[in-house]
């Protein structure tokens, strides 16, 4: 898919962990790790809202789009 | 109070009733065409062993699609509902009933009324193949949102 998600760059940035931004934003860490490791299909509003509140961080910063990935 | 457990219980008893009698009549076979050959007296005394083929090989799909069934029946007591799985052993019922129609459609040359038992087993296999492709349709949909986080 073109579309890259880099929450484990902001994740980075923010020096949070993936079991405390789970509890943040109210999704089970399973699911965080779909969404870190790229194999989502989608993301809810809220979720993106959540983690953009906790990571202090715009949707652009999460997601980026790759022409040349398939 | 009746609920959804009760519900597969009775599903599941009412399969294992058919494997007995499934069973009884494979086991009572040789008695039972000749009690019918008798009966019918339509000088079908000479076909008896046709009868008796039909019956044994035609019991061989009615075994695997009431195994089939029942296996389909455990999954969904676990609560594995729309599974790939269960989609595989909806192809199974769907074809056995299939195969069940074939044999009956070759037995009416040597007796009619097995066509009447061809059509209801195919229409039945039809309706299985339908209900197949409704649960691969809700497989993938389940699997999407899976995904969506």
């Amino acid at each position: 898919m073109p579309i890259v998600v880099n929450l484990d760059v902001m994740m980075a940035k923010r020096k949070i962990s993936s079991g405390e931004l789970a509890e943040k934003i109210g999704i089970s860490p399973a699911n965080l790790s779909i969404l870190k490791t790229g194999k989502a299909k989608a993301i809810r509003f809220s979720t993106m809202e959540a983690i953009c509140k906790a990571l202090d961080c715009q949707p652009g910063d999460i997601l980026e789009y790759q022409a040349n990935q398939d | 109070m009746w609920n959804r457990e009760k519900s597969i219980i009775l599903s599941k008893l009412c399969v294992l009733l058919f494997m007995g009698l499934l069973a009884a009549v494979v086991v009572t076979a040789p008695w039972l065409t000749q009690w019918f050959v008798e009966f019918s007296q339509a000088g079908l005394a000479e076909k008896a062993s046709y009868f008796m083929a039909t019956i044994y090989v035609g019991s061989l799909p009615a075994a695997y699609l009431l195994y089939s069934l029942l296996k389909l029946l455990r999954q969904i007591e676990i609560g594995q509902v729309f599974t790939p799985k269960n989609v595989e052993l909806l192809r199974r019922i769907s074809w056995s009933c299939f195969v069940g129609a074939g044999m009956a459609l070759i037995s009416l040359l040597y007796y009619f009324p097995w066509f009447f038992l061809a059509v209801a087993a195919a229409f039945m296999g039809l309706i299985v193949r339908v209900v197949k492709n409704v649960v691969a349709q809700a497989v993938a949909l389940k699997d999407e949102a899976d995904y969506i986080v």
